[in-house]
């Protein structure tokens, strides 16, 4: 075997017999059924390591090698081949990856191969060295359920899937997790709100039922808020426009679908669609224009002198970037300037893509105008300004027509300029008094007094209406620019082929005959199984669900489903997944209490040191994961236990208390941010106003995205920004003290009942000894210095804008905020456990 | 360093809270580097002082004379020049040369050009090296910052000042490893983006802290109103008892790291304060700089860099917002340089004095140069202009008194030894210790680099 080598690849080095000794071991220790999977152990080792020369980008392949495929590595290269199946040392690959002289990788690329990794490369050739389509782009299909040994555990499907794997792995599920942890960590996922202590006891006692409680959150408005919370980081919503002048612009109509999409349970094909092309659906109606929106989101420059073809080329990579991350977890924006390193995707499949967008003209931004100048917009009115505004209609027809209508605002108008300038005193008064009159006497003629005066009050109605509207950008479609290939995406290169819309090439095409398709087509064929990629959409968010209700996707990478993005490690489960939620009809409640109503949610998530090292990321489901609430829920939570929080739904942002000249950087025009001195003060973090140059400090600290790009994971950092926004952030100060207030009024009268009752309200459970301890010290202290220092107790409660009561006295409300402050920064506080 | 009555160290804050705490997780803030066996050879430079005059200073009145300029001035700029080139402002306008509008000396024994607007960069001739073939890819300020910064036009990337920090580690444990202050004075001042001191896909400890001059000096870092010093830390003493005990139950290692992130937070409540309190500073060093306590200038900026430099941050990047000079330009460069050619100079002088500046890399320049067409909205002014620019850069093991790269005869396009962004980049990371093309962190499946996927070359030529 060794003499058919050829000679001038003959590895010179002993190493070359340690693998192979290695590779006889290894056989001999492992049994036929630890047979190497191509996707779980192969396929990420190449992919790393050799496609960037030999993979599908042919401009960087080297010695016209592909190693992505069997074919291509299994191809006659003229007396030899990079694969022989069972011939390890037959394999170039493995040749020249011993080859002292000139290894594999070369040095040039700074990677290197671990001896494990070659001992694997090696170990699957011997195995035949079977290749399998890289499974995300392999159709989800529906394995059968495993059978398990624990018959009691599983609650559904879910748990049947995971108990095997565990089985398998001599691994056990850990215990339900205990009924406060429980109840919080529905809450917290379901709504992202704390439970009231009410709620908390119920379940605790056993008076309400896990399903019930399930179904109760399911239904509550907050679920459309919880879960807007993360779409929004999805397809990087904001506020402003993120570029130079940051300016405002007006979208937040767009959040408001979102969040009512969610909570009535819109088919998540329907919503995907609206988004994409809810303009072009026939009659479209409000909501879907509204929702249309999604295509203004991304970033966009309003600084003089921009050049149009620039910023034409970056709008377009922008779309393609987010709707390819969003819908496809695919990075197909890495095809802008050559085809794509390690998947499939040409750079001619990415500005195809583009050209699904070309009908989106974004023309007309220029001036530093606040806010920014970004038609086509529509004025938004909700529901029930709606309703309202039919009723005046309904009220006013009987009364003129419309044509008498316009004459009389017509004449109104007229009316109010003659007499505006009869108060300044220009020209001549008796003229000026003379066109009045002759005004009222025009008006009197088309419209009886009695009438009028109807009209007109409901008219002011009206327009009173019509003011609170909203104004919201919207897609237009118009005539489609023309698409070009930019090679390098240069954009003025203006050699590439002119390119029409359509789909990554290896992923199939839109039937369409001969017309051009559209972003209608695009959007259905994300989502219908039969003609495009429904079943691989769902499979993309099944994993991102499983991510909001277990702490990390099945698939650690939930925006990258190619060849470098960590395969599920258990691909049986996900895929079923898919399938259910495709043929559910894409119900995402149904979806949701699927997942949370499985044994596998209910584990506790303390994690034995040993469990953590054998599967640090959870991907066994061996436990349930904890970590630190998302921003706009460390806010909520304040808000929510302290009474302050105000749960209006929808609406313009909201803008908190913000530390001064925070806006200084921003120009064109300059900034003052005012904080909101009403009842915003104290909305849902969901609301809150999103300056993409400056995200609120608070927001930041906690690791919310700027939403540039598409985030479908935040960051957990646990730093000392982070603890100085509870300690001193006038939000949470203010949420101190306005509890505190309450522990005052409704927690009885000595420190035990207070003490129970703050901890109630925060941690939905009563204080332990040591902790009464420690707080009761706390107390004690803090009272001393106030009783020393009155004053500062006084200007320690003017912190934030609620009111104190009156009758209660500052020392102890001051001593009681050390006590709610202490509350609120507990790590317990803001983990979902 | 302060020391608190309470917590007087770190290790007494400890030990009264009766906690061995690993170093691991208290490393995890503010000490450790992320990254593998950096750095890759031996550094020349330990931090970087990036000074960034945003809005694109005009290289034809700093560094950069052409006595053809001259000649030509007022004539029509011959299209060979411009045609197909991007343009901003001057889009559809008729394009004339102008003129310098200043005049130019030779200084130092190095003879280096520099204009009569840098009278006390002048001085320092002999310490900077000059590099006047500068070229990056975007016309726009708020992308030109975003490509200078991140390597990228593309947003979400991590900023050099983050990749540096995760690189490297900072060494020091009261302050955050990456600084950023702000300065203005000239023209409209240039919007910043905080993206250009974020951490992209990194992770987020490594992004920079932004200082401010008036009000907090880090947002949230004076205790509120009503509350002592004494009283913040027994409640913080008291979370932190409260947190130890539920992890006894939970065992949950975040707890540690919080505990860590806690005991910073407070300890960062008197070291910033401490830090940005430059009133101790003896008269002299005031002077030299031109700073007042308190006044947010870029002066008292440049003198705060070299205090952070002495605490041991690694990145501190400061920016001046007032260089976008369209018309008006010899009245904003009065301004501008009046307010940063003084400090500048101090600051490298100082530096040498405190045997810092060999370990110290000072970088200095705009996100891109300006154009040499005329620009008039008001007096004679410049556009954006990407193809030609300078910047400097001293200490660190650069050779002072180095003049690298040529633009052509009207200081258009970089034409000798042309030196791109992420060149620029490179030779940073070079002096750090870092190979740029070693330097690398996962993200959508690549091995992303600040120097990108181009070949990044290190400027040999101003290396000492």
């Amino acid at each position: 075997m060794i003499r058919s080598i050829p000679v001038k690849t003959f590895p010179r080095h002993s190493f070359f017999f340690g693998i192979f000794a290695i590779l006889l071991l290894s056989l001999e220790s492992k049994g036929a059924d630890s047979k190497l999977d191509f996707t779980q152990d192969i396929r990420p080792i190449l992919s790393d390591k050799c496609f960037f020369c030999h993979g599908p980008d042919e401009h960087e392949r080297g010695a016209d090698l592909r190693l992505d495929n069997a074919k291509d590595a299994f191809a006659d290269l003229g007396g030899y081949a990079a694969i022989v199946a069972g011939k390890p040392l037959e394999s170039e690959l493995i040749l020249r990856i011993l080859d002292e002289d000139d290894p594999m990788p070369p040095e040039k690329s700074h990677k290197t191969l671990k001896s494990e990794e070659v001992e694997l490369l090696t170990r699957w050739i011997v195995e035949g060295a079977e290749y399998s389509e890289p499974w995300a782009y392999v159709q989800p299909k529906k394995n059968s359920i495993p059978k398990v040994g624990d018959q009691k555990w599983p609650v559904n499907w879910i748990d049947r899937f995971v108990l095997s794997r565990l089985e398998s792995e001599s691994l056990q599920p850990s215990l339900d997790a205990d009924p406060v942890t429980l109840i919080r960590r529905l809450h917290f996922d379901l709504t992202g709100l704390p439970p009231t202590p009410e709620e908390a006891d119920a379940f605790v006692d056993g008076k309400t039922d896990f399903d019930t409680v399930v179904d109760d959150l399911l239904a509550s408005p907050h679920f459309g808020e919880r879960m807007a919370m993360y779409w929004l980081d999805l397809v990087r919503y904001a506020d402003t426009v993120g570029y130079h002048g940051d300016q405002d612009h007006n979208i937040s109509p767009y959040r408001d679908y979102v969040i009512r999409s969610f909570n009535e349970n819109m088919p998540f094909d329907q919503f995907t669609i609206e988004q994409i092309a809810g303009d072009l659906l026939p009659n479209s109606g409000k909501w879907q224009k509204v929702a249309s929106g999604y295509n203004r989101l991304l970033q966009t420059s309003h600084e003089g002198g921009i050049q149009k073809k620039e910023y034409n080329a970056i709008y377009a990579a922008d779309r393609v970037r987010n709707v390819s991350a969003v819908w496809m977890g695919a990075t197909v924006g890495c095809a802008q300037c050559h085809d794509h390193k390690y998947d499939p995707y040409t750079i001619k499949d990415h500005y195809a893509m583009a050209a699904f967008f070309a009908d989106i003209h974004d023309d007309g931004y220029s001036g530093n105008t606040l806010p920014a100048n970004r038609q086509p917009e529509m004025l938004f009115l909700t529901d029930e300004q709606e309703a309202e505004l039919a009723k005046i209609e309904a009220e006013i027809e009987p009364l003129f027509d419309k044509a008498t209508q316009k004459s009389l605002e017509k004449l109104d108008v007229e009316k109010a300029k003659l007499v505006a300038s009869s108060k300044v005193g220009k020209g001549n008064k008796k003229a000026i008094q003379n066109k009045i009159s002759e005004v009222d006497r025009r008006i009197a003629s088309i419209a009886p007094a009695e009438e009028r005066q109807a009209w007109a009050q409901l008219h002011s109605k009206r327009k009173a209406i019509q003011k609170e509207g909203r104004l919201t950008m919207i897609t237009a479609a118009k005539p489609p620019r023309e698409m070009r290939v930019l090679p390098r995406g240069n954009w003025q290169d203006n050699t590439g082929d002119i390119v029409n819309a359509d789909v990554p090439g290896f992923l199939g095409s839109i039937p369409v005959d001969s017309r051009t398709p559209t972003r209608l087509d695009l959007a259905e064929w994300l989502t219908n199984g039969e003609t495009g990629v429904g079943e691989m959409t769902a499979r993309v968010f099944a994993n991102r669900f499983w991510y909001l209700f277990f702490g990390t996707g099945i698939s650690r990478s939930l925006d990258d489903f190619g060849g470098q993005g960590v395969p599920p490690e258990n691909p049986e489960l996900l895929d079923n997944l898919a399938v259910h939620f495709y043929e559910s009809g894409w119900d995402v409640k149904a979806m949701v209490r699927f997942l949370v109503t499985s044994r596998a949610y209910r584990q506790s998530s303390i994690t034995p040191p040993e469990l953590k090292e054998r599967d640090p990321h959870n991907q066994l489901v061996a436990r349930q994961s904890r970590y630190r609430l998302p921003a706009e829920a460390i806010r909520d939570n304040a808000l929510a236990v302290s009474g302050l929080l105000v749960d209006q739904q929808g609406g313009t942002s909201a803008k908190p208390y913000q530390p001064i000249g925070y806006f200084r950087h921003l120009n064109f025009p300059v900034r003052t941010y005012k904080a909101h001195k009403n009842q915003d003060q104290w909305r849902r973090g969901v609301y809150v106003h999103w300056q993409r140059m400056f995200l609120h400090p608070m927001m930041k600290a906690m690791d919310a995205p700027s939403r540039e790009e598409c985030t479908a994971q935040r960051p957990r950092s646990n730093t000392p920004n982070a603890a100085l926004v509870l300690l001193n952030d006038p939000t949470f100060l203010e949420a101190a003290r306005v509890f505190a207030i309450r522990v005052l009024a409704e927690g009885g009268d000595s420190i035990d009942s207070r003490l129970n009752f703050a901890f109630r309200e925060a941690l939905s459970r009563l204080p332990d000894p040591e902790e009464r301890t420690v707080m009761t010290s706390l107390l004690k202290a803090t009272r001393a210095d106030y009783e020393n220092n009155p004053n500062s107790a006084a200007s320690l409660l003017e912190n934030g804008m609620a009111p104190t009561p009156m009758e209660v006295d500052p020392i102890d409300l001051a001593s009681w905020t050390a006590i709610t402050r202490a509350l609120l920064n507990l790590n317990e506080t803001v983990t979902r456990n | 360093m302060t020391t608190h009555p309470i917590f007087p160290s770190r290790r007494n804050f400890l030990g009264q809270a009766g906690l061995s705490l690993g170093s691991a997780a208290f490393s995890s803030l503010a000490n450790a580097s992320a990254a593998d066996a950096l750095p890759h050879f031996a550094a020349k430079a330990k931090r970087v002082i990036f000074l960034c005059m945003a809005g694109g200073p005009s290289h034809l009145e700093t560094y950069d004379y052409k006595p053809k300029l001259d000649q030509l001035n007022g004539k029509p700029m011959p299209t060979s020049f411009t045609d197909g080139q991007p343009i901003a402002q001057l889009q559809g306008k008729e394009l004339k040369v102008q003129g310098h509008l200043t005049k130019f000396k030779q200084h130092g024994k190095s003879g280096q050009f520099i204009s009569d607007y840098l009278p006390h960069t002048a001085k320092i001739a002999d310490d900077i090296a000059v590099v006047r073939s500068m070229v990056t890819e975007q016309i726009n300020h708020d992308p030109a910052h975003t490509f200078m910064n991140t390597g990228t036009a593309v947003s979400g990337r991590p900023s050099m000042g983050s990749w540096v920090t995760y690189g490297l580690g900072s060494e020091t444990e009261d302050l955050p490893g990456f600084v950023v202050l702000t300065s203005v004075g000239g023209r409209n001042p240039q919007p910043i983006a905080s993206r250009q001191w974020a951490a992209g896909f990194l992770p987020s400890r490594f992004q920079g802290v932004e200082f401010n001059s008036s009000g907090d000096p880090v947002h949230y870092v004076r205790n509120p109103k009503g509350v002592s010093s004494k009283q913040q830390a027994a409640l913080i003493d008291a979370i932190q008892k409260l947190d130890r005990k539920r992890n006894a139950q939970v065992a949950n290692p975040e707890i540690d790291t919080r505990l860590a992130a806690y005991e910073m937070a407070f300890k960062m409540q008197t070291s910033v304060p401490d830090l940005m309190d430059i009133s101790n500073e003896p008269k002299h060093v005031l002077e030299s700089y031109g700073a007042e306590p308190g006044d947010g200038s870029y002066a008292s900026n440049c003198l705060l860099a070299r205090r952070l430099a002495e605490r041991g941050v690694r990145f501190i990047q400061l920016y001046h917002r007032g260089w976008d000079h369209h018309g008006d330009l010899a009245k904003y460069m009065d301004i501008c340089c009046g307010l940063t050619d003084q400090p500048t100079a101090a600051l490298i002088s100082d530096l040498k004095e405190r045997g810092m500046l060999e370990d110290t890399l000072v970088v200095w320049g705009g996100e891109f140069g300006r154009t040499p067409m005329f620009q008039g909205k008001g007096g004679p002014g410049r556009d954006h202009h990407i193809k030609g620019f300078s910047m400097w850069m001293a200490g660190g093991g650069i050779k002072g008194g180095t003049s690298y790269g040529e633009t052509d005869e009207l200081g258009y396009h970089a034409v000798n030894d042309v030196v791109h962004v992420r060149d620029l980049h490179a030779t940073m990371l070079h002096q750090l210790g870092i190979h740029s093309n070693r330097f690398s962190f996962p993200f959508q499946g690549l091995d992303m680099r600040l120097t990108g996927v181009e070949k990044a070359r290190v400027i040999r030529g101003i290396l000492a």
